[in-house]
């Protein structure tokens, strides 16, 4: 199988930087990005990889070269720049960051003038016009300089993540707070809003930007076996884990046992419900935990397409409140912004702990307990069709859902079959109340899967 | 057609937008490190036009992803980054600015580890390069880093005083038209720190709107500097190019000296301080260049248009040998500045040289003979051109001839040099006579150049 050390796509670039993501690339693509967005002020940041630099130039060289003006505002995590791009009035913006890919990658997230991700259609677009490769360019006349604004975009992100909570309740319970930065955007972030505004009594490891990623960039259990000992060693209330770019968010109990990313992203769904009426979007392989905590609150869930770009979408159209992807860690709460944000999940989860007098474990205790499986299988081209039928001839009384590969809903269960768009690999997800039951599906499953 | 890009061994040059492109910046940067041998930084310094900020991003971009590390001098002009080059380790450097066009243009210079310009050979390596595309991106690991020199200008101005005694030039009433460009950031600090009398016109720096063309002719010279020098009685008036490597000046009555003066002027100069070393010029140049040469027992090599035959002549021999390099256009180097095209050392030394012969420009010029030069181009067939040279050569036979670039007679009374242009698709004609005019020269010359039109 090839292996994908770059991908230009309708999601950008992405590459192992040197010989495949290149300066060249890169600054092509962010000129195609500026003829775009027309001739209007773009935001420009990154995440600490030691690339970031010379990509940033690239990516500026071509934004000058579009005419645009280029806002440079350094490192910053992606829901900073997100939210600093929609309250300064700029027509887009491109973060260089590869998000939880290893550090030998990097890739440009490209925005539009709301600080959201391009949806579907903005890319398409986008991706032509790089193709076609004939933009219009500026002459001197036309061009604009470059501004730096390095402070502004910490004080409005965090301007709006405090609005939604109590910050004195928090501040009050002192608690105790482990965090593993992977010396990532967020890491100075992170230590000046844990510690001064939330008030807590921090325990930090990995938090220098200049450093280069001690773990493997996504945070997971595997990942943060650090994390964990911090919290164990220090006696902490709640650990936190972050990915390079600060959009997503791993979450450890007292005992330092790491919770499920669906279990986390139940508990901010519970915390963020009993605060303000909403409803819920998520996408297709979140577990059904989070039916359960909004069922609770008397609230809808809505179900989309796996993406952040599809989960935004339809928290947009529908006006839910809170939404997310279960298995990548990530909280997106409309009142902040329409993004995924490390720092609002950590807020709603504090905001709630200072709420009640339980641990963190004895509230994660309380969710319904599901179990759950994934896996990947390969398969040849062409035979898809002829597995998804078999899947469906398996389970004759199973709800089907379309919107996104397949997901074939039981009584006891679902099981979520779907093909990753970069590879001929199909991901296999299933989940039940009954460990046993989750075991069958599963197996069940691989074995047809693989035949 | 007039083209609004031109790559060639001299560099890149274009209209920015239509002409030159941010890949031009990318992919000649990337070459110009695969160039580059020694694994030591690159210097990079640019004039102020807005185009120049972003060439100036994806040449640092490039440049890191070859796994180099960048010195960024910031706004300098060239012969500040040429010296910079010199005194630390750099591999090389690239100058961002188009020195003597208008804003809409820009360009990139090469300079090689000792801050010179690149030699023919190494100029059309980097060019073979750069069409192969042959670019050496690292590894992430080995990405190079950006870092700042805010100390270039200030350590210019040190070898500056070096160099010339800036206590003899009190006095003298110099106007300085800055043309928007990067001269008024050194002239500025000399002015702070020594008893020179220069008023600076149109010394802010602009990004867009040039105070006028930078060109260093007596055109422009006409234009604000005459009548300024005129107005406050100055003794000089001097206008520089965007990036301060050559020089036009007008005497104190405000009447601009022709650009074909300067390098007789300097080279008068120079000779005095050092008789018998030679002068290097080109074979467009006034023979009044081999007057002066005689009068202090020097010769004159002659080689053909272009700076890169001035620096392939100037590698050949030694520095002690050499008394000034330089063209008709004003742009002259000498040797105490590595020979580097340097407007400042330019104004330094002819201020230097009136200070020395207690006299004004006007009667330095007066006391040179006055010889009639005709210059004219014109568009021709390039398929028709060698035809063209050997009717010359034929109707000519005789007499001494140079055909190292197009054809340069040398007659009783004077010469001629018919040539192809390295930088528009013309010929170029230039007569002089050192007695009577060369109108009826070059008259003859256009008749048989223009039945090739």
């Amino acid at each position: 199988m090839r292996e994908h050390k770059l991908k230009v796509g309708v999601s950008g670039v992405r590459g192992v930087v040197g010989e495949f993501l290149t300066p060249l690339l890169a600054a092509d693509f962010a000129q195609a990005f500026g003829a775009y967005v027309g001739r209007g002020r773009v935001v420009l940041g990154r995440d600490t990889r030691f690339t970031g630099p010379m990509i940033e130039h690239a990516v500026a060289c071509g934004l000058l070269a579009a005419g645009c003006e280029v806002v440079r505002v350094g490192v910053q995590t992606t829901p900073t720049m997100q939210i600093y791009i929609a309250e300064t009035g700029a027509v887009g913006g491109i973060g260089i960051t590869a998000s939880h890919n290893p550090a030998e990658y990097n890739a440009l997230k490209l925005f539009n003038g709301e600080g959201l991700f391009f949806n579907h259609y903005e890319r398409t677009e986008l991706l032509d016009l790089f193709h076609q490769g004939e933009f219009i360019v500026a002459t001197n006349e036309q061009m604009l300089g470059v501004v730096v604004d390095q402070v502004t975009p910490w004080k409005r992100h965090i301007n709006r993540v405090i609005k939604h909570v109590d910050v004195e309740r928090i501040r009050s319970r002192r608690f105790r707070v482990a965090l593993d930065g992977v010396n990532g955007a967020g890491s100075e972030l992170s230590v000046w809003f844990l510690k001064e505004v939330l008030g807590c009594e921090l325990q930090a490891i990995h938090v220098d930007p200049t450093k280069a990623f001690p773990r493997e960039a996504e945070p997971k259990p595997e990942s943060l076996g650090e994390l964990m000992e911090l919290v164990r060693a220090c006696g902490c209330d709640i650990g936190f884990g972050q990915d390079p770019d600060g959009d997503r968010l791993a979450v450890c109990d007292e005992r330092g046992v790491m919770l499920d990313n669906d279990d986390m992203l139940a508990l901010a769904i519970d915390a963020a419900l009993a605060k303000g009426p909403g409803d819920v979007a998520v996408n297709l392989t979140t577990s059904s935990v989070v039916d359960d905590v909004a069922a609770r609150h008397g609230r809808r869930v809505y179900r989309t397409a796996v993406g952040e770009a599809n989960v935004v979408e339809r928290m947009r159209s529908v006006k839910a409140l809170i939404g997310g992807e279960g298995s990548s860690g990530g909280v997106i709460f409309s009142g902040t912004h329409l993004c995924r944000d490390s720092y609002t999940a950590m807020a709603l989860l504090l905001d709630r702990m200072a709420g009640g007098t339980q641990s963190l474990s004895q509230w994660v205790g309380e969710l319904p307990k599901y179990f759950r499986h994934s896996g990947k299988v390969q398969f040849a081209h062409g035979k898809l069709g002829g597995l998804m039928l078999g899947m469906e001839r398996n389970h004759p009384k199973a709800q089907l859902e379309r919107t996104d590969g397949l997901k074939l809903v039981l009584e006891d269960g679902w099981i979520h079959l779907r093909a990753s768009n970069t590879e001929p690999l199909l991901r296999v997800a299933v989940e039940s109340r009954s460990e046993a039951r989750a075991d069958q599906l599963f197996s069940e499953s691989m074995t047809l899967l693989r035949a | 057609m007039a083209s609004s890009l031109r790559i060639s061994t001299v560099g890149v040059r274009g209209i920015v937008g239509p002409g030159l492109k941010a890949h031009h910046a990318l992919e000649f940067a990337a070459a110009f490190s695969v160039l580059l041998d020694r694994a030591d930084p690159v210097m990079i310094a640019r004039d102020p036009r807005a185009s120049s900020v972003m060439l100036r991003e994806g040449i640092v971009a490039s440049l890191l992803a070859s796994g180099r590390d960048v010195i960024d001098l910031g706004l300098a002009p060239t012969p500040v980054l040429q010296h910079a080059i010199q005194r630390t380790n750099a591999a090389g450097g690239i100058s961002i600015g188009a020195s003597h066009n208008s804003a809409e243009w820009n360009a990139l210079k090469f300079l090689g580890p000792n801050g010179t310009y690149l030699s023919s050979g190494e100029a059309s390596e980097l060019l073979d390069i750069y069409h192969l595309r042959k670019f050496d991106f690292k590894d992430w690991t080995q990405v190079g880093r950006l870092h700042f020199d805010d100390e270039a200008i200030e350590l210019y101005i040190q070898e500056l005083e070096r160099v010339f005694d800036f206590k003899a030039l009190e006095g003298l009433k110099i106007v300085a038209d800055c043309s928007s460009g990067l001269s008024s950031l050194i002239l500025k600090r000399i002015k702070e720190r020594h008893p020179v009398n220069i008023t600076m016109i149109n010394a802010a720096l602009e990004s867009k709107n040039f105070a006028h063309t930078p060109n260093t002719n007596a055109r422009t010279v006409g234009l604000q500097l005459a009548p300024v020098v005129q107005a406050i009685g100055a003794d000089l008036g001097v206008l520089f190019d965007m990036d301060s490597d050559r020089i036009a000046v007008c005497c104190g009555d405000g009447v601009p000296v022709s650009e074909e003066m300067i390098l007789p002027l300097l080279a008068d100069y120079q000779l005095k301080l050092h008789p018998g070393r030679m002068v290097i010029t080109n074979l467009s140049t006034t023979s009044l260049v081999d007057d002066i040469a005689a009068r202090y027992n020097a010769s004159v090599l002659r080689v053909p248009v272009g700076r890169q035959h001035a620096m392939d002549a100037l590698a050949m021999y030694p520095v002690e040998k050499i008394a000034v390099a330089g063209e008709g256009t004003g742009a002259v180097m000498l040797p105490e500045f590595r020979f580097v095209y340097d407007g400042i050392a330019s104004l330094l030394a002819l201020a230097s040289h009136l200070k020395r012969e207690r006299t004004s420009l006007r009667k330095l010029l007066t006391q040179m003979p006055s010889y009639d030069m005709r210059k004219l181009e014109v568009g021709l067939d390039a398929k028709r051109i060698p035809e063209l040279m050997t009717e010359l050569e034929d109707r000519w036979a005789g007499a001494k001839m140079n055909t190292q670039d197009g054809l340069r007679v040398d007659i009783e009374a004077g010469w001629f040099h018919v040539r192809v242009s390295n930088t528009e698709p013309v010929v170029r004609v230039i007569a002089e006579m050192r007695q009577g005019s060369a109108e009826e020269l070059i008259s003859k010359l256009l008749e048989t150049v223009r039945s090739y039109a």
